[in-house]
């Protein structure tokens, strides 16, 4: 098992190398750049800017600098606002981890309880009513069920402030972060649950005379979440970076609008301090999600 | 069954959100019973009279005067700082640390402005040194303020440093190059604000870090606020700061912005009764809210229009008369009324100048006489059709009625008008679309990303491109010298290319820096003139409308006031309890 980690980590390593060179190159070859204003900057301040920040030099020695300086623990500065990249990084990345944790535990726990629920009643009223509400959870894109949520919540009932600068309303958001994963994660159990309920070894513990409750928690739904984990891993990456969309309409300063926003401004050292985050929270989740593998079903074989 | 239950289930979900729509529309018609209504949180807000809530723009790039260069960093600025000069609710040129007028040379070339006793937030002393520093500061290369050229008409020594100086502690003389109509706009704008030396130097240790002191709550500053609390793209709580040269004038006592650029978000926030205003509209309320007293429309200094590459290939064959003239029959088939009422909507006034209305002359007057225009503006478009019709005769085109109104175009001429993405300068690029198509122009609208659109407007990779210019300062010298042969926001690219069809544009500069030298104030005003119809004359820009700003207020706020380059005082406003 350690030597696999070990193993794995180490590729983790040469794959984030790999794409710090694809992000740096590929957001350097398109067009625009990071000091472009509707208001022309004089020529001299540019160039001031460029020595600045080392974008006079190849894009090469460029990207040996970046490294260099990444290596050594420094993130550099926004190129649109001049601020430190790393303290600000980190502190929209708790706000989002805040909204996007919570959004996860949410989505898993409700998501495996529908989802079993809907395999034990299996063309039955519960399931019926479980799938509807799942499948319009999976149709529906998150700005129309963010508005949706805002309009309802905020504006009729008047349950949430829109904005509030001491109390920040995070109910909503959260709801609105979990509803995918979490129909998602419903059918997906409930898919798999109907599989493994079908298998021989459930019928044969049912048959030895296993109690209902015990083959089904400890036979039929152990085996029926691997599928989830498969999805449940990268998810939660995703889901801890935030959502742009989610972001802006109930004005949470988190991580999601940041790496859009870097990209149209051109901010070429915010991007790619935000690619490699996400990059190695990815890579993290990839790793956990295998341990949680063989843990739930030893037959795996980790190497 | 099982098809009765999904249709039922179906139909509730509709039912749903038809429930949901009908919400949005009652908060859109009726803001005030929504307020009434709503519980006790957006009530309470309500009636906090201390506190000011309000919505300008996202996340400010900039707090520091002097590296600001956006809109809503320039309204944190005048509120939070303020320099020699300000404008009054009446957007007069008033004192503000200058006490009383300053005294001008003979010549016109030196002041010598005194300076009241005031203070910087933490108690210290203000004083005319703050001003050397600061303005060094802001135009000094490893500063790289992008408005580091506003500092241009004030005279510079042999190592680059600016020609003012503190002759005593409240009294600074500055030396100008040549005497200047709009100083006193100068003294007023941001970039000339004074900044607090000991902090700006302790947060930037090794000169590369020029923003650093104003990124975190708690700076130095020496305007009516002070940042109290920031959570980055969330919102920012601004202090009142009892060491404000008028602090006994401010009844806020705290300025709460959200930082959002989210159309929907802020209209909710404004609708419920967590903000008090509100600078953005969403494009599809504007016809509802037309008439409601909450929304408010004001004058702004600023030209919306559409701009020619006069070195395109589509006048490749043409003299520059010709040139001109075919800009000119495109200019006059554009139907700006229209434009103004279906896209615009805000009443805006159709440009038939491209120095805005209501502009000064910097010499106590207006620049453009109100019934002075270039054309028509109100009849251009459909009508114009015969004249146009005639003029790109002229350059060799010729034209066969299609029997149904319409005409057919001969050589076939397709255009290419590129734009940013933005509903609206699309809408305007469809409404071009179709006024050219009245004599058989084909016209492809190509939209390009924000910032790949600047770069190539900048280059002159276009033949046609919408544009805009919103006034720094109040005087049209502004809005001239940027079409300076090697101007950096010359992008119709008047005097840079080697094409035949492009104006001569040697006597432009020349007479640009005629205006620069000139000190009879008067005779500046004819030379301005004469630049703009050298300008009108190439038909290179073709004016649209006249931009007007709008916002939401609540109507238990008063006295905020705009500036005519946009800067928004919140100061001086007061919120009563209903």
């Amino acid at each position: 098992m350690a030597k696999y980690i070990a193993k794995r980590i180490l590729l983790a390593i040469v794959s984030i190398w790999i794409i710090t060179m694809i992000t740096f190159f590929a957001m350097n070859a398109i067009p625009g750049g990071p000091f472009n204003k509707e208001k022309a900057t004089d020529p001299a301040v540019i160039k001031a800017l460029e020595e600045r920040y080392n974008l006079d030099k190849p894009l090469g020695e460029q990207y040996t600098l970046y490294m260099n300086n990444l290596l050594h623990g420094d993130w550099g500065v926004s190129l649109k606002t001049g601020r430190a990249i790393w303290p600000d990084m980190t502190s929209k990345f708790s706000v989002s981890a805040k909204l996007g944790g919570r959004a996860a535990i949410i989505a898993i726990i409700i998501g495996i309880i529908l989802g079993a629920i809907a395999a034990l009643t299996r063309n039955k009223l519960p399931d019926r009513l479980i799938i509807f509400f799942t499948t319009l959870g999976t149709a529906m894109p998150s700005f129309v069920l963010a508005t949706l949520l805002l309009l309802v919540f905020c504006l009729k009932l008047g349950w949430f402030p829109v904005f509030s600068s001491s109390d920040p309303n995070y109910t909503l958001p959260v709801i609105a972060l979990s509803v995918y994963p979490m129909a998602y994660i419903t059918r997906l159990t409930k898919t798999s649950m109907l599989d493994a309920l079908n298998q021989d070894y459930v019928r044969t513990a049912r048959a030895k005379g296993v109690s209902k409750v015990k083959v089904i928690f400890l036979h039929a739904l152990r085996n029926a979440l691997i599928p989830v984990i498969t999805y449940v891993g990268p998810m939660v990456a995703y889901i801890l970076t935030g959502s742009m969309v989610v972001e802006n309409i109930f004005t949470i300063g988190g991580l999601g609008s940041t790496f859009v926003t870097s990209i149209t401004n051109r901010d070429y050292t915010t991007i790619m301090a935000v690619t490699i985050f996400l990059a190695i929270l990815m890579v993290i989740a990839n790793l956990l999600t295998d341990i949680v593998y063989k843990m739930v079903d030893p037959r795996i074989k980790l190497d | 069954m099982k098809k009765k239950l999904i249709a039922v289930l179906l139909v509730a979900s509709m039912a749903a959100s038809l429930v949901a729509c009908g919400n949005k529309n009652a908060g859109t018609t009726t803001t005030d019973t929504a307020a009434e209504q709503a519980p006790a949180e957006a009530t309470a807000v309500d009636t906090d009279t201390t506190t000011l809530r309000l919505n300008l723009a996202s996340e400010p790039d900039y707090l520091d005067p002097a590296l600001n260069s956006a809109v809503d960093g320039a309204c944190l600025a005048v509120n939070s700082f303020v320099g020699l000069y300000t404008y009054d609710e009446n957007n007069n040129l008033v004192p503000a640390l200058a006490d009383g007028e300053p005294e001008m040379s003979e010549d016109g070339l030196t002041y010598t402005i005194k300076l009241i006793e005031s203070k910087w937030s933490n108690g210290e002393a203000l004083t005319a040194n703050d001003f050397v520093y600061s303005w060094n500061r802001a135009v000094a290369e490893e500063t790289a303020a992008d408005y580091a050229y506003m500092f241009a008409p004030i005279a510079t020594n042999a190592d680059g440093t600016l020609k003012v100086e503190a002759t005593d502690d409240y009294t600074l003389k500055v030396e100008l190059n040549a005497p200047c109509a709009y100083f006193y706009d100068l003294l007023a704008f941001p970039t000339f604000m004074p900044v607090y030396q000991a902090d700006v130097e302790a947060a930037n240790p090794d000169g590369t870090q020029p923003g650093a002191w104003a990124q975190e709550p708690g700076f130095v500053s020496n305007g009516a606020f002070t940042l109290k609390e920031w959570k980055h793209n969330e919102s920012m709580v601004y202090e009142k700061n009892p060491n404000f040269y008028r602090a006994d004038d401010v009844k806020l006592e705290k300025l709460e912005f959200m930082l959002s650029a989210d159309d929907t978000a802020i209209y909710a926030a404004y609708n419920s009764g967590d903000i008090d205003f509100a600078d953005t509209v969403p494009n599809d309320e504007i016809q509802s809210l037309l008439n409601s007293p909450e929304f408010h429309v004001i004058d702004t200094l600023g030209t919306y229009y559409v701009g020619f590459n006069v070195n395109s290939d589509l006048f490749k064959d043409l003299t520059a008369d010709q040139a001109s003239k075919m800009r000119k029959a495109l200019s006059l088939l554009i139907d700006r009324q229209y434009i103004v009422d279906t896209v615009g909507q805000t009443g805006q006034v159709p440009a038939d100048t491209f120095i805005p209305d209501g502009m000064a002359d910097g010499n106590g007057g207006v620049f453009e006489a109100d019934d002075f225009g270039y054309y028509d503006a109100k009849e251009t478009g459909a009508g114009k059709v015969e004249e146009a019709k005639s003029l790109l005769e002229e350059c060799g085109y010729t034209f066969e009625s299609d029997g149904n109104g319409g005409y057919s175009i001969s050589p076939a001429l397709e255009v290419t008008y590129m734009t940013n993405s933005g509903t609206g300068h699309e809408a305007i690029a469809q409404c071009i679309q179709q006024d050219w198509a009245l004599v058989g122009i084909k016209v492809n609208i190509e939209t390009e990303d924000w910032n790949v659109f600047l770069e190539d407007r900048k280059a002159g990779k276009f033949d046609i491109a919408r544009e805009g210019w919103i006034a720094d300062f109040n005087d049209p010298i502004n809005m001239l010298e940027m079409w300076l042969s090697n101007g950096g926001n010359n992008d119709m690219q008047l005097g840079k290319g080697s094409s035949s069809a492009a104006p001569d544009w040697k006597a432009y500069d020349e007479k640009i820096q005629e205006i620069y030298k000139t000190t009879d104030f008067a005779a500046r005003v004819d030379l301005m003139r004469e630049a703009e119809d050298m300008l009108m004359d190439t038909n290179a820009v073709v004016p649209i409308y006249f931009y007007n700003d709008i916002y939401l207020q609540k109507p238990n706020v008063t006295g905020i006031y705009t500036s005519l380059n946009q800067n928004k005082y919140f100061m001086y406003a007061e919120k009563s309890a209903n």
